[in-house]
């Protein structure tokens, strides 16, 4: 083949601009530590990489809501635990009262006084509040869920908190339920029909949106039931007679029908009583395995998020890390070959005939 | 009989010869780098000899031509390979500019500011009595739609880059078709007369080839040694001796292309109406930047849009059955652009929402501070493949930016395998026509040494007639 100068040259030149190229790249990724500096360097990896980063933030903001959720749950326990003893502690007096050999009119007088005091202790631990969230009143936090005379103020709304994409766990526990004994279905607070008043131009999007009741349950709408105050009365009255029928507890009537029977002096009244401070107790008591049991659901749920967030950053670091021994060979690969070429190409560019004319 | 002063003038015409090619070993030697230039040659022929009979004797050589040494099917080929790699480099490196955009590996994109928006919404359900968590959520809407129009204005300032390179094209198509016009007249003219214009020709296939590295072509030489250049296919651009302008001008949107960005127009005459015929404009850089300008920008703009719209969509879907801080419902949360087009530079908060976070609501019913299921819907939205039903708004982005990573990766590729292909060409091409400075120098001794001994021929015939004037005294 014959050989212009041009040739050459041009071969130099493009053999050297690779070399440098190739050499600058590497060097990029040793500065950054990254095989992958822009998506289109590896784009399935970019994408995974992405992906990956998503489920880590996701997996942290998800054992964010357990941290939250567990410290409510731990006082809500820890609240429960406090009734508990109030409620022992009102057997006891009850027990020292049920008969009339140890106890008489003045004692019992004695006692009631006490009684009314654990009384309010346990409607103080009832409305017991964490930072400004009262733990008792269902989705009304913000305000007392227990009149003085144990009335509810609150609703029998769960708070749902996500533990991960699949699964919500609820962090409350109604105070209704565990303290006056009332169903899970009681007083849930429903979701009404939304309105049709969609303003004009509403019908416009021609992408698919979701009707939200269809994927979340909680957004179903609810039955209707009667509204209005006196509707509201009445439920009251018919929740307390079907909690006395299924056999829930009201835990501050029973203290106030204690309180009552030792005022008036009544053993039959107190020896009642007994039996329905067994329940109260039973009550709180299964309300805090229920408690107990959601505690350990989101320590293993944020135990398993810990290890994932574990795996999801070391398959973040074998997508997007370089091998540093493999970089390091590579460096020097290229850079001998660099050499090789700069000088293949003095002898390539130097001599000519014109060299020898002398 | 010969005769002592036709050896003279054999001696004087092979002088000139040597001369001839030694000043055209020269101008080899000085267009050595000129780009296009094709190494010329003496073509020398012997004289008409004379004499009678058996005795016919030579009469020298003459220089009949200078010519070029070229392979005109290579030239061709050259000039359709670097063609391709016009437009193979232009998409390139238009894709690098486009990616760019994208890049998310180590700043904040849009894949992150996704999920802080819904992480924000966890800590609203987490906290919906929380006017802190209800600022934090309204705060990461915010910067989430302003990353949306963020990553549409950053395509479009690309768009307006690429014009600018168009425009830029475009002026130098049209500089260098008017050079073909007057190397056509200068050809013919030399041509007619029998000559060969050689550094003409190289000029004018060197310009054939950078105005079809810059857009696609279609030229052919006629009989009369014009060439005619059809640019797309029908903007005749050069013609004879004539030649016409294309121009840019900026247009209305249409299906396929971006508001004000340029189209490319041909006048077929001064007073003829323009005809737009950017869509004929497919090769060269001026079809690669094309090409990613509207199709590729155009299509991930759409897709933005899309995403955005849907994205609102289906938050306002939710939000507006919950019930906020003041127990109202059916208050939205982002302003619904009023079209899918343009979506994701109009997307921003709902008025009343951006004014008073307590418009944010969480509660699916009325009067419950702790109501946290709409707040908690909304981040379960994460999951929600409301993207046509098959993928989530995560899923979407992350697919849009494999997709731009992809065709990077694959003008990358391409623009190098082409490079590869035009350099091998021009190596094939410069075997033949390129300049050897050792081949010249030997040329250089080869008519110095001729140019020698025709001098010493002459003086020879000189001392010959020398010879005969001073026969008498003798």
């Amino acid at each position: 083949m014959r050989i212009a100068d041009k040739m050459n040259y041009d071969q130099v030149n493009a053999g050297l601009q690779k070399n440098r190229s190739d050499l600058s790249n590497l060097q990029n990724q040793a500065a950054t530590q990254k095989r992958i500096n822009k998506p289109s360097d590896d784009p399935l990896a970019a994408t995974r990489l992405l992906a990956t980063r998503t489920d880590l933030q996701g997996a942290q903001q998800f054992i964010k809501n357990i941290n939250q959720a567990k410290s409510f749950v731990e006082f809500s326990e820890q609240s429960l635990a406090e009734m508990g003893d109030i409620i022992m502690r009102a057997k006891e007096l009850a027990i020292s009262q049920a008969n009339d050999a140890s106890a008489n009119e003045g004692t019992r007088r004695s006692t009631a006084a006490e009684i009314e005091q654990l009384r309010g202790q346990a409607i103080q631990v009832a409305n017991r509040k964490m930072g400004d969230r009262f733990l008792f009143g269902g989705f009304r936090t913000n305000t007392a869920p227990f009149t003085p005379d144990g009335d509810y103020l609150g609703d029998g709304g769960e708070i749902q908190v996500a533990i991960n994409r699949e699964s919500k766990v609820p962090m409350n526990v109604p105070g209704n339920r565990v303290f006056l004994g009332e169903s899970r279905e009681a007083r849930a607070p429903r979701v009404p029909e939304p309105s049709m008043d969609d303003t004009p131009g509403r019908n416009e999007p021609k992408v698919p949106v979701r009707e939200p009741a269809s994927q979340f349950p909680e957004l179903r709408p609810s039955p209707p039931q009667p509204e209005g105050p006196r509707a509201h009365e009445q439920k009251v009255a018919e929740n307390i007679s079907e909690t006395w029928r299924s056999g829930g507890t009201n835990v501050f009537r029973v203290l106030s029908d204690l309180e009552v029977s030792l005022r008036a002096n009544s053993k039959e009244g107190v020896q009642e009583a007994l039996d329905r401070l067994d329940s109260a107790l039973a009550q709180v008591v299964v309300a805090r395995s229920e408690i107990g049991t959601r505690m350990s659901t989101l320590n293993s749920a944020s135990e398993n998020l810990s290890k994932g967030v574990v795996e999801n950053k070391s398959l973040a670091s074998s997508l997007e890390d370089v091998d540093t021994f493999e970089l390091v060979s590579e460096l020097n690969k290229s850079e001998s070959t660099l050499k090789a070429s700069l000088a293949s190409s003095s002898k390539l560019i130097q001599p000519s005939l014109l060299d020898f004319l002398r | 009989m010969s005769k002592i002063h036709a050896m003279m003038d054999i001696g004087k015409r092979s002088m000139m010869n040597s001369q001839t090619a030694l000043q055209t070993s020269g101008h080899n030697i000085a267009n050595k780098s000129t780009e296009g230039f094709s190494r010329q040659r003496v073509e020398q022929q012997t004289n008409t000899p004379i004499g009678m009979g058996k005795l016919r004797y030579g009469m020298g050589a003459r220089a009949a031509a200078v010519t070029r040494v070229s392979n005109p099917y290579i030239e061709k080929q050259l000039g359709l390979e670097r063609s391709v790699n016009g437009y193979a480099e232009a998409k390139a490196e238009a894709m690098g500019r486009v990616e760019q955009a994208y890049n998310e590996q180590s700043t904040k994109g849009l894949n992150q500011f996704i999920a802080d928006f819904f992480n924000a919404a966890h800590e609203l359900a987490n906290n919906p009595e929380s006017l802190a968590t209800r600022t934090q959520m309204r705060e990461s809407a915010d910067f989430l739609a302003k990353d949306f129009s963020r990553l549409n204005n950053q395509l479009k300032s690309v768009q307006r880059d690429f014009d600018g390179q168009i425009t830029q094209l475009v002026t130098e198509v049209n500089e260098m078709t008017k050079e073909v016009a007057t190397l056509n007249e200068k050809i013919q003219q030399v041509e007619l007369s029998g000559g060969h214009a050689n550094d003409e020709r190289d000029r004018r296939e060197l310009l054939l080839k950078q105005i079809g590295e810059r857009i696609n072509i279609k030229w052919a030489e006629g009989k009369d040694t014009t060439v005619t250049i059809t640019a797309g296919n029908s903007a005749l651009l050069v013609a004879g001796y004539d030649a016409k302008r294309l121009e840019v001008t900026p247009t209305p949107e249409t299906a396929t292309k971006a508001e004000g960005a340029l189209d490319i127009v041909y006048y077929n005459s001064e007073r003829a109406e323009p005809l737009v015929v950017t869509s004929q404009f497919t090769g060269g850089k001026i079809g690669g930047l094309l090409e990613v300008r509207d199709q590729v920008i155009g299509e991930l703009h759409n897709e933005l849009d899309r995403m955005a719209y849907s994205f609102a969509a289906n938050v306002n879907e939710v939000h507006r059955r919950g019930y906020n801080g003041y127990n109202d419902s059916g208050v939205d949360f982002f302003q619904l652009p009023k079209d899918i087009r343009h979506a994701s530079t109009s997307l921003k908060l709902d008025q009343r929402v951006a004014e008073d976070v307590r418009n944010i609501a969480t509660a699916a019913a009325p009067g419950s501070a702790g109501d946290n299921r709409i707040a908690s819907a909304i981040a379960s939205l994460q999951q929600v493949k409301f993207m046509d039903g098959e993928a989530t708004a995560d899923e979407f982005y992350t697919s849009m930016v494999g997709k731009v990573g992809i065709q990077a990766k694959r003008a990358m590729t391409s623009a190098e395998t082409q490079q590869n292909i035009v350099k091998q060409l021009t190596n094939l091409r410069e075997s033949i026509s390129g300049v050897s400075l050792d081949e010249e120098a030997t040329k250089l001794i080869e008519y110095q040494k001729s140019f020698d001994a025709s001098a010493r021929l002459i003086r020879t015939a000189d001392e010959m007639f020398d010879t005969v004037l001073n026969l008498k005294r003798m």
